[in-house]
């Protein structure tokens, strides 16, 4: 099985975003790690891999950099890496994005497409199903489980209450949630290979795209302002006369935690 | 020769730091330390599969064939999160004495299951007299039939309580010589102790009439003492690393507090003698870190730089990380003095890894030896 992993970059989460003031958009440093959230996607693409004797590649789009983030998942097993990289994408909405990874992916050929729920630093949450629709094929969406038979692929779709059971016949777009498994911590021996591994880098215009086509000029959605989180509100306090526990199953029930 | 670490080498010391956090917390640390085997077989296999334990293990005998310094930074997230596991003492200790006088049948029995985690490995030369490389060794080796048998107690062996293979100092017709015990062999009887760091265990190993072939004998006979010579630069290293990343977490754990306890209506790292304690624990750590680094790196490529920089890195980094352990619990006050509080977990293996393979006096005298003074 052909699998197809996106993963993306992102600036170290632990740090304050800097955003540029004009277009508010992320400045991305030189640095940038996998982010979290795409380990999922590449610990079920590896597992699935591993089951079919298959192959793991790994789509990025993303200004390159020093490319730890994308050795970080190389190093967890990932046989390459695909990464688009191009001053022209610069400010590039989600569905721009889309398109980019959708031909670079069908240019590579996949029989499943593996993402995360949404990225950590954009949190769009859009792109996996644009992705499905671009490349006309099924999304199975909010995994928690996974199973996979033959030209099957069968999921446990997270709800709020619980799960569905999901299908569908392969060629598909598969995203996970945080949980589905738990992602390998890279052996010894993955990251001294990682370096090793092929690297892939195009531009817009290798995937056959003008260049107003993507970035900000191509794209539809613009970030109009940009608000600072509201410093926290001090917490409600309640006296304990016996019955506060009512009072913490309230909260803890509306949080949806019980 | 590059000081900074490669990318490889930051992701290792990356992933070494991530699972660590993940997968033995302090919280799991004191819960091994409770149990009589003192460690954790899960973990074991983990950092086994990760590839820890083979790094430095030449690849014709199943390990990776890498340098000390990757070892090093291991040992450095080993020490920092202060993980109850057999590592120093099959990895550094048995697989380096294997690997230093080890003859090709030997190599071949032992290295590859030390690299895959199958097997745990130490070695014993503490005896009655708390000296590291007692001269002559009471412990003794006599020939019989086509091997020898061997007798007598060894103390202060690190996890000894559970190795599978145990190398034994002896006194044979020969001179020093060591042997490699099984370790569960008859007439071997052994008991782990208390200590008082809880996460590395020590044990009391006591031969009573153990056979062994003669083809357990490491190395040229009467030959131990120049190997062992050898084998505790190489351990003296590897704690200096360990004590590195201990000292290193010490001083995170005192800035942290020192920022958020309040006192007087600010910060106590805003006074005066918290600031230059913190400051001057700056200053041990880094200066440790030097140390331990460039007598990592001398290990795989200049073991005469080695014979000089090995007592260096034991003596420096073994005072600094104690000094900074120390602090630590003056930085927290009240806090630092409880069971609760982790800072006397690292005080406690700061002590003990002073004193691990020759306190600093020792190694200062070693080194002044060997520059001949």
């Amino acid at each position: 099985m052909k699998i197809a992993v996106c993963a993306k970059q992102i600036p170290d989460p632990a740090t304050p975003y800097e955003l540029d003031p004009e277009h508010h958009w992320i400045v991305r440093p030189d640095d940038q790690i996998l982010d979290d959230t795409d380990r999922y996607g590449v610990e079920i693409g590896l597992q699935l891999a591993e089951a079919s004797e298959g192959s793991v590649t790994l789509f990025s789009m993303s200004p390159a950099g020093n490319l730890q983030g994308i050795r970080q998942a190389l190093a967890m097993g990932a046989d390459k890496a695909v990464i688009v990289s191009d001053p022209a994408l610069k400010g590039s909405d989600a569905l721009v994005t889309a398109k980019v990874l959708a031909r670079a992916i069908q240019q590579e050929g996949f029989d499943l497409v593996i993402a995360g729920t949404e990225s950590t630093d954009g949190s769009a949450g859009v792109l996996p199903q644009q992705l499905s629709e671009l490349l006309e094929v099924p999304a199975l969406t909010f995994a928690k489980a996974v199973e996979h038979d033959g030209d099957t692929i069968r999921i446990h779709r997270q709800t709020p209450d619980g799960y569905d059971e999901v299908e569908a016949t392969l060629p598909a777009v598969l995203t996970v949630t945080a949980g589905v498994v738990e992602p390998r911590y890279p052996t010894f021996k993955g990251i001294m290979q990682a370096k090793q591994k092929p690297v892939e880098q195009l531009t817009a215009a290798d995937l056959g795209f003008d260049a107003t086509e993507v970035g900000a000029a191509g794209s539809a959605q613009y970030v109009r302002s940009v608000t600072p989180v509201p410093a926290r509100q001090a917490g409600e306090i309640v006296e304990d006369d016996g019955e506060a526990y009512r009072k913490i199953l309230e909260v803890l029930e509306q949080a949806k935690v019980v | 020769m590059n000081f900074a670490l490669t990318p490889e080498q930051e992701m290792l010391r990356d992933a070494a730091r991530a699972y660590l956090a993940d997968k033995v917390p302090m919280a799991k640390v004191r819960q091994i330390m409770e149990t009589s085997e003192g460690f954790d077989r899960d973990v074991w296999s983990e950092t086994a599969q990760m590839g820890w334990h083979g790094m430095a293990i030449p690849e014709a005998y199943g390990g990776a064939g890498y340098s000390f310094v990757e070892l090093g930074i291991v040992l450095e997230e080993l020490g920092r999160a202060l993980t109850p596991v057999p590592f120093l003492s099959t990895v550094v200790l048995a697989a380096g004495v294997v690997e230093i006088a080890g003859d090709r049948e030997q190599r071949a029995a032992y290295l590859p299951s030390f690299a895959a985690g199958e097997s745990i490995g130490t070695v014993a030369l503490v005896e009655s007299d708390g000296r590291w490389l007692p001269d002559p060794p009471e412990v003794s080796a006599v020939p019989a039939g086509e091997g020898f048998v061997l007798s007598g107690t060894k103390h202060h062996v690190l996890d000894g309580h559970v190795a599978d293979v145990i190398v034994v100092l002896a006194t044979s017709p020969d001179g020093p010589d060591l042997f490699l015990v099984p370790g569960d062999a008859p007439g071997l009887s052994r008991a782990k102790v208390v200590t008082m760091d809880q996460t590395r265990c020590q044990a009391s190993v006591t031969l009573d009439d153990v056979e062994v072939p003669a083809a357990a004998r490491l190395g040229a006979p009467g030959s131990a003492l120049e190997t062992l010579d050898r084998l505790l630069d190489r351990a003296a290293v590897a704690v200096a690393f360990e004590q590195v990343g201990g000292a290193q977490r010490c001083l995170e754990m005192s800035v942290q507090y020192a920022k958020e306890r309040y006192q007087f209506g600010r910060p106590i790292g805003s006074f005066q003698a918290i600031k230059h304690m913190c400051a001057d624990m700056l200053v041990e750590v880094e200066a440790a870190r030097s140390a331990a680094y460039y007598a990592g790196w001398a290990v795989t490529g200049d073991e005469d730089e080695l014979r000089i920089v090995a007592p260096v890195a034991k003596s420096y980094c073994s005072d600094a990380y104690f000094q900074v352990a120390g602090d630590t619990i003056q930085v927290h006050g009240g806090i630092g003095f409880t069971w609760e509080h982790d800072a006397h977990l690292y005080f406690k293996r700061a002590k003990t890894d002073e004193l691990l393979f020759g306190g600093p006096a020792e190694w200062r005298a070693k080194l002044a030896d060997r520059l001949g003074l």
